[in-house]
């Protein structure tokens, strides 16, 4: 399959602050997300690949046309972008009307095109109320359509599930992937490793404006895996279990917290850690108050990796 | 490109009109409306015996002419691009199949139209207010609709110039105000050619020079030293020409940064 986003040794500095540095990759149609935690360059990325910035070094091509200032690519582009900001004057229907309307449609198609849109991320009901009204979900939801409202053939969603309750991250990820079906091109950012994987398994790894990995989800699960795991148990028995804990050979490290009467293990197999702490909560008079993963995030994954 | 346009015009100016700072600079403009009606309640009184004309004649250079328009154009024009900025909505724009000199152009022509309807509304009501009393002729509806067309060429040279900063400077605001309240205030009364750089100097050179020598406001006509009405013409739309295409330059080779 030919690629459809080529980039090329693409750099970007802000000042002195690196933002992204000689990325190279292609980017075929499907579903392909951008993993990293937040400031690792994936809105850098996003951004040049739009058109919104250009690269210091590098270049990128979507269908083999440069994208800086290039009309004929945003028509076939749809960009959500990562920021919660709208035209708050207008509501649903206006703002999707008004931006459907630069794409020279008339007004009828904008109309039809925009209720289209509202439908299909389910806020047709709220299309006349103003978007200052909108929860956060419906902002978001609302910022999707305006991306897919003109039926591009690319879509770039930068972090598009943050702020969406489980139920509309659920209609998102099968609207994306029915994209994906249509045969078009998603590229999706998420420093969010359960949400990325509910949307694909093609993923690119990046941080510290880098490209750390590319490849299938499993790979990264593997990493996560053998990643040794902190876990902090808040007890009134917290030294008891640490002892009951302690011969445990997964059991790594063992860091007490009196103060907190809490005690904080570390762990380089959490199923069997889990496993094994289930069987203790069932004993009689061992008591937790609260379980703990301070880090259980893509950041610590990334430390991990780069060796921190 | 004139459909891009088009369609830019008909977004903003929709926009324009559901914008709160609209709202408060129509409010704002009506203030003249309002001063005429104060100004006529005390002239029924008795108080003020002047001619309502000339009433009107000092209200333009006062209000309109050395303040309105000023402000009008500073603010709409300044926010071009740093609204969008601050908003953060300028991706929306960006990433649309429409050209940057079309944003720019669609922009200045919608903020043009909704200040210009602020400016005659209040140009005219004001006018009729002041002078309602007077026999009403053809030539004074000449004279309202002149007033009306330099305010109007005034306001498009502000809008302009300011579009220009609007699309160079981060905080175009401050060297706006510095500008248009500073400097253009203050040039006008040089000598010789320096008063010549500044909008205001070709706005009057298109009034009647009626308060030269006399009337309350004369000192604001003090060291003009006019430029050929024909020649005040072409030099504002001059201006209006070469500050649009250099916003519409720095709009399209420029990068904008969010603050962070």
């Amino acid at each position: 399959m030919s690629a459809v986003i080529e980039a090329r040794n693409l750099s970007r500095w802000y000042g002195n602050v690196l933002g992204i540095s000689e990325i190279t990759l292609d980017i075929e149609p499907g579903i392909t997300a951008l993993l990293g935690p937040n400031g690792a360059g994936k809105s850098t990325f996003m951004k040049i690949i739009t058109g919104q910035l250009k690269a210091n070094i590098g270049q990128v091509r979507i269908f083999g046309q440069p994208v800086w200032n290039n009309r004929h690519i945003f028509r076939r582009l749809g960009f959500c972008p990562e920021s919660d900001a709208f035209y708050e004057e207008l509501d649903g229907l206006e703002f999707l009307t008004g931006l459907l309307s630069l794409y020279g449609y008339d007004r009828k198609e904008c109309l039809d095109r925009a209720n289209r849109a509202l439908e299909l991320v389910e806020l047709k009901d709220a299309s006349r109320r103003p978007i200052r009204s909108y929860s956060r979900g419906m902002r978001q939801r609302i910022k999707i359509a305006q991306t897919i409202a003109h039926d591009p053939e690319i879509l770039i969603l930068d972090e598009p599930l943050s702020g969406l309750d489980p139920l509309g991250k659920r209609r998102i990820i099968r609207l994306i992937k029915e994209f994906r079906d249509a045969g078009k091109t998603v590229v999706v950012s998420s420093h969010v490793l359960p949400e990325v994987e509910a949307l694909t398994s093609e993923i690119i790894l990046i941080h510290n404006g880098k490209i750390l990995a590319r490849g299938d989800i499993h790979f990264i699960r593997e990493l996560l895996d053998s990643h040794p795991h902190m876990i902090r148990i808040k007890s009134p028995q917290y030294r008891e279990l640490a002892r009951l804990l302690a011969p445990e050979e997964y059991v790594l490290n063992i860091t007490f917290e009196p103060e907190a009467s809490a005690v904080v293990f570390e762990t380089h197999h959490r199923d069997r850690f889990f496993n094994r702490l289930n069987e203790l909560v069932l004993d009689p008079g061992l008591d937790l108050e609260e379980i703990t993963s301070p880090d259980d995030n893509l950041q610590a994954v990334f430390d991990y990796l780069v060796g921190r | 490109m004139k459909e891009e346009i088009l369609s830019v015009f008909s977004f903003y100016f929709f926009l324009g009109r559901k914008s709160g700072r609209t709202r408060t600079f129509f409010l704002l403009s009506s203030m003249a409306v309002l001063m005429a009606l104060v100004i006529r309640a005390y002239r029924l009184a008795g108080h003020w015996t002047e001619d309502g004309q000339v009433i009107f004649q000092n209200f333009l250079m006062v209000f309109f002419l050395q303040f309105l328009i000023v402000l009008l154009g500073l603010f709409y024009g300044s926010s071009m691009v740093v609204e969008e900025l601050d908003n953060r909505t300028l991706p929306y724009l960006t990433s649309r199949p429409v050209r940057r000199v079309a944003i720019i152009l669609g922009k200045y022509l919608a903020y043009l139209s909704l200040t210009t309807v602020m400016l005659v509304f209040a140009v005219l009501l004001s006018y009729l207010i002041l002078n309602l009393d007077a026999e009403f002729q053809a030539k004074d509806l000449l004279t309202v609709l002149r007033y009306s067309v330099i305010l109007w060429l005034g306001l498009a040279a502000y809008l302009s110039f300011f579009s220009f900063l609007g699309t160079w400077l981060k905080k175009p605001i401050l060297v706006g105000l510095a500008f248009g309240f500073g400097w253009e205030s203050v040039i006008q009364y040089f000598p010789g050619t320096t008063q010549k750089l500044s909008v205001a100097h070709y706005l009057k050179s298109l009034l009647p020079q009626y308060t030269s020598s006399s009337g309350k406001l004369g000192f604001l006509f003090i060291r003009l030293e006019p430029t050929r009405p024909a020649l005040a013409i072409i030099i504002l739309a001059g201006i209006i020409l070469v500050f649009l295409v250099l916003a519409c330059l720095f709009f399209t080779y420029k990068e904008y940064l969010f603050e962070d």
